[in-house]
């Protein structure tokens, strides 16, 4: 049993943390392992999005977090946390990267400043998991499939249904209005001469576009609102 | 060279029963209610960790059981209900009276200088060191065994290293207090002073190798020069870089605050009962001279 640390602070990271840290052998100890991670961070804040094996993306992806923490918690004013940037950021333009773009982008955040995705492994090759490793608020289209917009999803099919509906019925109106209209028509035509039955006729063909105009944009509405849900 | 440390543990008894414990968090809920009104705060939730750092719990995620935690610290809040255990630091002066089995109606009072404090929950724990005729003495506490009845600090300062291990090497009078010292005022608000005495040494041979500790605390080391080449080989500057291996030493600020704002009341409350006493104590006390 061990009593905690209470000569630092440190801010709770907002991804599952290993209980146990890797090793990642190799001929420099401790300082190597550091080495290689200090790479792939570098990589992560300047690309924003890497695919890399699985096991250094886990591991690298917890550094990166707490370096992101840090910078929110103490700033760029503070020496050990400029020294800290400094190791973990072999590039130095990256430092102002760091404390510039990505501070204020993450300052609200409450969810995980990272995210890390599993990666199919090339076939036949190498059995090695693979993983994409990506800041949050990248400028990268999503490496997630858009269900928003995937037709057979029962939501969507229920909103078309109902669009069709609406459709049929707006139709409907629009065809009484219509029959209404002639059959006012053919009582007056009795009494007044025939002179302007072509001018009503190309009136009653705007009416009916109007309308289909006032459908599209409804449905239309529709469509924005959906995407919101 | 004879180096006899005498270490006496007094295992803690499992006393409290489950039919215990559970009145005892009944007592302590009808404190809360009772006391919820404006206390003065005398720490801040962060400034907690320092003076209660054994109410921080493991770090070890294989050890976390939040509610095994929650009932450590009803079960030690209420032993503070019936001992005053102080605050006090690595490096600080106390004079702990403790009871034995084998000797019934009898108390034992050691004063020492604690050179370690360890062990979280019901399990803390702290080492006083002191020199008795000419032999060096340790005694290792458990903060919260029923077998201790009184913890007095003489002189409540910081030393300039976390743990006083070295003092083992030292010369004797560096671990030498006397056994009838009076306690010091340490006026209240006012900052823990760090004491910034460098320690000499004895020869070599040592129980471990101080030159590559790192400490602040002991004087120049008169060592041939291939003994610091080692030590600088073996150094790890690197750690301070390695932010998971602190992370996973600590608690978040987040979870520390969470469980300081649960015990604060309880904790204030037995401020205010200590102040009580201590005044009452001041009046009370006489001194007999001749």
């Amino acid at each position: 049993m061990n009593q905690a640390d209470v000569s630092k602070l440190v801010s709770k990271l907002k991804i599952k943390v290993n209980p146990r840290l890797r090793k990642f052998r190799n001929a420099e100890g401790p300082l190597g392992r550091l080495k290689k991670l200090r790479k792939t961070v570098t990589a992560l804040v300047k690309h924003e999005r890497i695919e890399l094996n699985y096991p250094r993306a886990d591991e690298a992806r917890m550094y990166a977090e707490r370096l992101i923490s840090e910078a929110i918690r103490y700033g760029d004013c503070h020496k050990t946390t400029m020294e800290l940037a400094d190791f973990w950021l072999e590039e130095k333009q990256l430092v102002h990267k760091l404390f510039k773009v990505l501070v204020p982008r993450f300052q609200d955040y409450n969810v995980s400043y990272t995210h890390m995705y599993r990666a199919p492994r090339p076939y036949p090759g190498p059995m090695h998991k693979k993983a994409v490793l990506e800041l949050r608020g990248n400028p990268y289209p999503s490496l997630l499939p858009d269900m928003i917009s995937n037709r057979n999803l029962i939501h969507n099919v229920l909103l078309d249904e109902a669009k069709k509906e609406y459709r049929a019925q707006k139709y409907a109106e629009i065809a009484a209005k219509i029959e209404s209209a002639e059959n006012q028509f053919i009582g007056k035509a009795d009494t007044s001469s025939n002179t302007s039955n072509e001018e009503i006729a190309t009136s009653e063909k705007s009416r009916v576009k109007d309308a289909e105009g006032s459908i599209s944009e409804s449905s239309e509405i529709n469509k924005v609102q959906d995407d919101k849900k | 060279m004879i180096v006899s440390t005498i270490s006496r543990r007094c295992i803690l008894r499992k006393q409290t029963s489950g039919i215990l414990r559970v009145s005892s968090i009944r007592q302590l809920t009808s404190n809360t209610k009772s006391t919820k009104e404006n206390i003065p705060t005398k720490f801040s939730l962060a400034e907690y960790r320092h003076v209660y750092p054994e109410f921080i719990p493991d770090p070890n995620v294989e050890f976390r059981n939040p509610i095994r935690e929650k009932l450590e610290r009803l079960d030690m809040l209420s032993r503070r209900a019936h001992i005053d255990i102080p605050e006090f630091y690595v490096g600080s002066i106390l004079a702990v009276t403790s009871m034995d089995k084998h000797s019934p109606n009898k108390t034992n009072k050691f004063v020492g200088i604690c050179i370690k404090r360890e062990g979280c929950g019901l399990r803390a724990k702290f080492i006083l060191r002191n020199v008795i005729d000419h032999q060096g003495v340790e005694v290792l506490y458990e903060m919260y065994d029923p077998v201790l009845s009184k913890i007095e600090v003489l002189r409540l300062e910081k030393r300039l290293d976390d743990e006083l291990f070295y003092l083992r090497d030292a010369l004797p009078e560096y671990s030498t207090f006397d056994s009838n010292m009076e306690p010091e005022i340490h006026p209240e608000g006012a900052p823990i002073p760090i004491n910034p005495i460098k320690v000499k040494l004895k020869p070599r041979p040592w129980l471990e190798r101080w030159e590559r500790k790192d400490l602040k605390g002991i004087e120049q080391i008169d060592l041939p020069e291939r003994f610091f080449i080692r030590a600088k080989e073996l150094a790890t500057p690197w750690e301070k870089y390695d932010m998971m291996k602190q992370y996973m030493k600590t608690i978040p600020e987040e979870e520390q605050t969470e469980i300081f704002a649960e015990i604060q009341q309880q904790l204030q409350q037995l401020e205010l009962t200590r102040k009580k006493l201590k005044r009452k104590r001041t009046f009370i006390k006489p001194v007999k001279l001749a």
